[in-house]
């Protein structure tokens, strides 16, 4: 468990969903496009629909990590009427997944999740034409989820957990004020919260499974400091408060196997987007306020996927069309959004009679997303793509 | 399980290639370019916002930010093979005040803060020896009149000058119109006028005593851009009309701080009115509508209000005091101890100011018109920013004074990042009227005001400077007394 514990601390993250929320929490799942909330036949079901730990062994652990590769070009801005080429620094993000599960009576059991389900890291060159609008931004979240399960009958069971949330953000730009030298200001805040889910799961047939789940949002209020460098006395530097709600995510899904050992899923997710309608930090020092809207719009996110058995081995795959929350005119360079459209592969392998091993590889393709009319008055284009590869190893007991 | 990895591999493979193969190419944005016109000499005609003066004063650090300058920078990036822009450089700390010492402002603290000249010992000019006319021909002080002038009037030493024109007979005489006709541009940027009712303004109506008059203005204008014309017939001609005076810093700090000290007692500021010098029948709480401007040069003098001070008058060197002035009354808050009439800009001489520009600018218009010339509405700019700011890639400009970030510490001048907005203005007109797509100044890479660092106080209420900060700039505008 002590590489867990590592993974625990190196952990930071990236949005690969809409906004900065993240969907890949085992790798199973993502093989197959994330369409898994009318099975959540791993313990990822703890993410994706608590209900579906009910029809599991009782005594398991899955663990993994992704590698989430973004890549990132601005070309712009426009309103300089150049068509400048700016590329994002290079990143490398590992979200983690811990679960465990325990049953207690032959119809009830017990699970608990750790993940990162909302996060978002960029980077952008320290002199580049946006730098007074972000040079760096990192948002880190962690849920631990303990999670119940109930099998109402052998087709329905119901699933709730709660969600302690940790939250951490760096926000790092160059000052805008009329002094030279510049100085460059690093806000840190952290922060927790608490959040609950719950699902459920109906087996309608043998060969066909409809779920259902709901995650609440989570409104994280944050204290840390800002930090400005060179300082000056005008400055208010010291201690910040901020606050950020996760918004809340919902998925609907229907699982059918048409022949034996193939399985198809389509979900349709919903994501509460319209709880992030700006991002304000009050400085304690002078009481001054920096708002900076967001106005993002409720979403959704298409998922399909499929898993062909083949006994000790399955293979996966799944596609999934992920509608961007960000209205035109507040696309900006800390979350360069866009819709996307997301392929994945996966492969399963039973490696002994308790272990099992899953892999999976996605590739997203953002649309390519022009800025305009921005509030920021910082338009241009932004071409997007990310890699993302996962593993997780899975032990029954 | 070797099937296995390859089937695995396979699809994998497939995934991605089917999503990577229409990864997106860089998108078909603006390509920096002069498209059909050929630029390979700029010339800038004009006056200290023309020069790049800046903070009281002409230096390198500034003039390196003069608009001209970035204009040429650009054009350069547009495939202009323009050589080398030639400015007429002053080291920095830059010109010399009437003692001989730089008359720049800075900031010498945040605390208060404490804003002007540092006393130091002036600079030189760095590259007078040039042996042709300077591509920036911004002449500090310059009215109108003294584009064709001939007489040398604007190559007398104060602001800089006498390193500017230089010449005084041979090729390059004299006056910026041969200099600049000299040079041969295919360019040309035209920005005078301002001070044709800049002096009258900022000396609250006082020194000179009134704007040019709106005839003489249009006769001077239309001979200087039918010259220019007639001179350089193929010369590309962009011209700049004129911001309102009210849009300024310099009109903009004074009266709010005022009107915040006094509102709160429940009085009223009493002040001359045009023409007054001793009892003073203006009064106003500086809150209404039309409201008197208080002039940045009152500065000094506000932190008196409400004391029995007569500082205006022995700072000015009056031999004694004007009759009806009582200074043992509170100053601005008694009709015998008024705020001075030098020191206000009030609803009648606004009105003056309003139109005379409104007058200067509908000339500039028509000449601009019937000469080919694009027009630069700087008028309209100006006041568009005053009222709702400026955002530029995530930065918030105003007109406030210092913080805004647009103007220099003297109120009047813009700062480097404004010289930035100025020449991106030109620049606009210019890729609209000759369809070229020359790219903008990048105001994200323009130094801001140096200011300095380290443990000091808050930065709150009014700028303290010294009485004497303004002497040297108000030098420029011809203005020779306050009294």
């Amino acid at each position: 468990m002590s590489g867990v514990v590592v993974l625990l601390i190196l952990c930071s993250t990236l949005a690969t969903a809409g906004g900065f929320q993240l969907n890949e929490h085992g790798a199973r799942a993502m093989g197959m496009g994330g369409a898994f909330a009318a099975r959540a036949s791993d313990l990822s079901a703890i993410y994706f629909n608590p209900a579906g730990l009910a029809f599991q062994k009782g005594r398991q652990v899955y663990v993994g990590v992704t590698l989430i590769a973004p890549s990132s070009t601005f070309y712009g801005p426009d309103q300089l009427n150049t068509n400048q080429e700016t590329k994002m620094k290079s990143q490398v993000f590992n979200p983690i997944n811990v679960y465990g599960s325990y049953r207690i009576t032959d119809d009830l059991i017990v699970g608990f999740g750790v993940n990162n389900p909302y996060g978002l890291g960029t980077e952008w060159p320290a002199d580049w034409s946006g730098r007074f609008i972000s040079t760096k931004v990192n948002l880190e979240t962690f849920f631990f989820s303990p999670t119940v399960a109930y099998k109402v009958s052998d087709r329905f069971s119901l699933g709730v957990g709660m969600n302690y949330v940790t939250g951490k953000v760096t926000l790092k730009r160059v000052l805008s004020d009329p002094f030279d030298p510049h100085a460059n200001v690093t806000v840190e805040a952290t922060g927790s919260s608490i959040g609950w889910n719950a699902g459920a799961l109906y087996k309608a047939t043998d060969n066909l499974s409809i779920g259902a789940s709901y995650r609440s949002e989570a409104k994280i209020d944050a204290e840390g400091t800002a930090t400005f460098e060179p300082n000056r006395s005008v400055y208010p530097a010291g201690d910040i408060s901020s606050s950020l709600t996760l918004p809340a995510t919902a998925f609907v899904g229907v699982a059918y196997s048409p022949f034996k050992n193939l399985t198809l899923e389509v979900n349709y997710q919903y994501v509460g987007w319209s709880s992030y309608k700006e991002l304000a930090l009050t400085f304690k020092k002078d009481n001054s306020v920096s708002v900076s809207p967001k106005n993002y719009e409720n979403t959704y996110i298409i998922r399909v996927g499929g898993e062909y058995d083949l006994g000790d081995w399955q293979l996966r795959a799944g596609y999934i069309y992920d509608r961007s929350p960000a209205p035109t005119q507040y696309v900006e360079p800390l979350l360069p959004d866009a819709n996307k459209n997301e392929v994945s592969a996966g492969v399963g392998y039973r490696i002994s009679k308790n272990v099992t091993l899953d892999l999976a590889y996605m590739f997203i393709k953002f649309d390519q997303r022009k800025a305009v009319g921005t509030e920021i008055n910082f338009d241009g284009t932004y071409n997007s793509t990310a890699n993302l590869f996962a593993l997780n190893f899975g032990y029954s007991f | 399980m070797k099937l296995m990895m390859k089937s695995l591999i396979v699809l994998t493979g497939l995934a991605a290639l089917s999503l990577s193969g229409c990864s997106d190419s860089a998108p078909s944005g603006p390509v920096s370019s002069l498209g059909p016109v050929t630029i390979k000499k700029y010339v800038a005609v004009g006056n200290s916002l023309t020069a790049g003066y800046q903070s009281a004063g002409l230096y390198q650090s500034a003039q390196i930010y003069s608009y001209p300058n970035l204009i040429a920078q650009q054009l350069a990036k547009a495939g202009a093979s323009l050589g080398t822009f030639e400015q007429p450089l002053y080291s920095d700390p830059g010109t010399p005040d009437a003692t001989g010492k730089a008359s720049r402002y800075e900031i010498i603290s945040l605390a208060g803060p404490v804003i002007g000249p540092k006393g130091l010992t002036a600079g030189q000019p760095i590259n007078s020896g040039l042996a042709r006319p300077f591509d920036n021909l911004g002449i500090p002080g310059i009215p109108l009149a003294g584009f064709m002038d001939t007489t040398g009037t604007y190559q007398s030493a104060p602001l800089g000058r006498d390193a500017i024109l230089r010449w005084t007979s041979g090729p390059f005489p004299k006056s910026v119109y041969r200099q600049a006709v000299a040079l041969n541009p295919d360019l040309l940027t035209f920005w005078l006028g301002a001070n044709d009712v800049l002096g009258y303004a900022t000396s609250g109506g006082v020194s000179p005593a009134a704007p040019t008059p709106a005839a003489v203005f249009t006769t001077l204008y239309t001979q200087a851009l039918s010259s220019i014309k007639t001179s350089l017939p193929n010369a590309k001609v962009i011209v700049g009309n004129i911001p309102d005076v009210k849009a300024i810093p310099f009109f903009r700090t004074v009266g709010p701080a005022v009107a915040a000290k006094i509102g709160p007692l429940g009085v009223k500021l009493y002040y001359q009115k045009a023409g007054e010098s001793g009892m003073a029948t203006g009064q106003s709480s500086l809150t209404e509508a039309n409201a008197p401007l208080l002039t940045l040069t009152g500065m000094t003098y506000a932190a008196y209000i409400g004391q029995p001070s007569g500082l205006w008058y022995k700072a000015n060197k009056y031999p004694a005091l004007p009759a009806g002035i009582d200074t043992t009354k509170p100053f601005g808050l008694h009709p015998q101890n008024p705020w001075p009439n030098a020191l206000v800009l009030d609803a009648d001489e606004q009105v003056i100011c309003a139109n005379a520009i409104s007058a200067f600018n509908s000339t500039i218009a028509s000449v601009a018109n019937a000469n080919g010339a694009a027009v630069v509405d700087f008028y309209s700019f100006f006041n568009t920013v005053s009222q709702k700011g400026l955002t530029l890639a995530g930065e918030a400009f105003t007109t406030t004074y210092v913080t805004g970030g647009l103007f220099s510490l003297d109120g009047v001048h813009p700062s480097s990042r404004g010289s930035g907005v100025v020449a991106n203005e030109y620049i606009k007109v210019i890729n609209a009227k000759y369809s070229t797509s020359i790219p903008l100044v990048d105001i994200s890479q323009i130094p801001g005001i140096p200011a300095p660092l380290g443990k000091i106080s808050e930065l709150s209420g009014l700028p303290v400077l010294p009485a004497d900060a303004f002497r040297d700039y108000q030098r420029m505008f011809g203005t020779t007394d306050l009294k």
